[in-house]
């Protein structure tokens, strides 16, 4: 039996290769993301409302709504091919196959972020560059809390007849934590506050993170087996 | 493939002890009602509109008590396997969505008079909207699976994740809240009630108690009976 | 002389219709829902 971390990386890894050869779910991804970036733009009125006020929201509320549509495509593939049961049938440990999953989707959602951020401080004539290492940790941070329930809700949502509405149904409830966590946190980084205001919200986030990545892969394996 | 189980009750007996059960409550309900207008004092700020409090209170304990008791239902089902607590469960998750539409309905219509809005993101609106939702979630997700097993299982992990998403909404809540304190006209509910509406609140919450047990009842013994009916003549 | 309460009453009077209203419906379904299997 192969140890853990192996399997963890080798599905990781197949994954990553996966998308990294057929491209065109992440294209259509970061498409998706900079239309919800135009549409936000247009959906506020400019004389009302500042594009600083409303930048934080309409940033994490972008990589919420990307971060649902790239993971619902998550398992679909593969169950379309069959390759999910497949690897299920091998004796590996289900815990190290959906942290591969999970690392797999971070990594996809994570590049989608990291191309919408820069669209973001275009559209939205924010700078970004000075709190950089702070708000790439707050995206890693609730990005791992979007994915982590999202995996999981991929994995029944696609045995589904209506995976596409029921995703959201079930995720976005939990997505709510570490959304207002970002916000906040974001809110705070671009008003320059010092860190002692913030501590509080990215406490929220990282004990969100152990609480829900912990639960998701042990409850996985019921999820996955008969 | 485990073997058809015997059900120690049998489904009839259910619903009918259920609908008795809950036609006992909604006659507490009628005391409650009289008790409310009759026995409890007028509170002199909020007024009349005030005793909404009486239905709103108790909805919410039943709401809350349905959604633990789905929460608990599926952890142990996980571990236990036993279809009784599946079954248990999606009864406790539909009674919930009853009763946390009667929080959110009642909540508003008590809010408009008092705090002159018709919503606000207070602590238990805004949880009492999740568990709403993750209700419905939890209901469509059974929905959406057809076979009972993959059902079962599938509906105990998001009862699960539900349960424990709770305490981080609260913490969400009140964390946004203290740095957001929003202005609030009056405080319902003072600490310090008076015996008589601290009596009423408490027969209400009995009086909810007791239409909660029934409605499960009834709604387990429903669902056993399709189960049984589904599986044909050649069951057991 | 203290303040007289406000009037609203209409408010107490809708939740505790809609309120039982909600209720009772649901135990009605239930009702029906068993009569038809029978």
């Amino acid at each position: 039996m192969p140890r853990s971390i192996d399997v963890v990386l080798a599905v990781a890894g197949k994954d990553i290769r996966a998308e990294l050869r057929s491209r065109t779910a992440l294209l259509t991804a970061l498409v998706f993301a900079a239309l919800v970036l135009v549409i936000f733009n247009f959906a506020r009125d400019p004389t009302a409302v500042s594009a600083a006020t409303l930048a934080p929201s309409v940033l994490w509320v972008t990589f919420a709504l990307a971060a649902m549509v790239a993971m619902n495509r998550a398992f679909t593939v593969e169950r379309e091919n069959g390759a999910l049961d497949g690897m299920l049938l091998a004796p590996i440990p289900r815990e190290a196959v959906f942290l591969g999953k999970l690392l797999a989707n971070l990594a996809f959602v994570g590049a989608v972020e990291l191309v919408t951020l820069p669209l973001f401080t275009l559209f939205f004539n924010v700078s970004v560059w000075s709190i950089l290492p702070g708000l790439l940790a707050v995206m890693a941070l609730a990005t791992i809390g979007f994915v982590a329930v999202g995996t999981i809700f991929s994995a029944m949502a696609v045995r589904t007849r209506f995976a596409e509405l029921l995703l959201p149904v079930l995720l976005l409830p939990f997505m709510v934590p570490p959304l207002i966590g970002a916000v906040q946190t974001t809110t705070r980084l671009l008003a320059d506050r010092p860190l002692s205001e913030m501590v509080g919200w990215l406490r929220l986030l990282t004990l969100y993170d152990i609480v829900f990545v912990t639960l998701c892969t042990l409850t996985f394996s019921s999820v996955v087996d008969e | 493939m485990s073997a058809p189980e015997i059900p120690t009750l049998r489904p009839e007996r259910l619903i009918r002890r259920g609908l008795w059960l809950s036609g006992v409550g909604f006659l507490g309900l009628i005391l409650v009602y009289v008790l409310a207008l009759t026995y409890a004092p007028v509170e002199a700020r909020q007024g009349l509109a005030q005793k909404i409090f009486y239905v709103h209170v108790p909805a919410a304990w039943s709401t809350l008590l349905a959604f633990s008791l789905v929460g608990i239902a599926s952890a142990t089902y996980l571990w236990l396997e036993d279809r009784r607590l599946d079954r248990f469960a999606a009864a406790s998750a539909e009674v919930g969505v009853v009763f946390g539409g009667v929080m959110l309905t009642t909540g508003p219509i008590w809010a408009k008079p008092i705090w002159g809005t018709w919503w606000t993101w207070d602590a238990r609106l805004t949880l009492t909207l999740f568990l709403f939702f993750l209700f419905v979630g939890y209901l469509a997700l059974r929905a959406a699976v057809q076979d009972p097993e993959e059902r079962a299982r599938f509906s105990a992990v998001v009862g699960i994740l539900g349960m424990l998403l709770v305490p981080f909404i609260h913490l969400s809540v009140y964390l946004f809240r203290t740095l957001h304190p929003q202005p609030i006209v009056l405080k319902p509910s003072a600490p310090s009630l008076p015996p008589e509406m601290l009596r009423t609140l408490l027969v209400s919450t009995l009086v909810f108690t007791v239409l909660y047990l029934g409605f499960v009842t009834a709604r387990y013994g429903l669902a056993l009976e399709q189960e049984l009916r589904e599986q044909g003549p050649d069951a057991a | 002389m203290l303040p007289e309460p406000p009037h609203n009453g209409g408010y107490l009077v809708a939740a505790y219709i809609v309120a039982t209203i909600i209720l009772l419906g649901y135990w009605l379904r239930l009702l029906r829902l068993a009569r038809r299997s029978r």
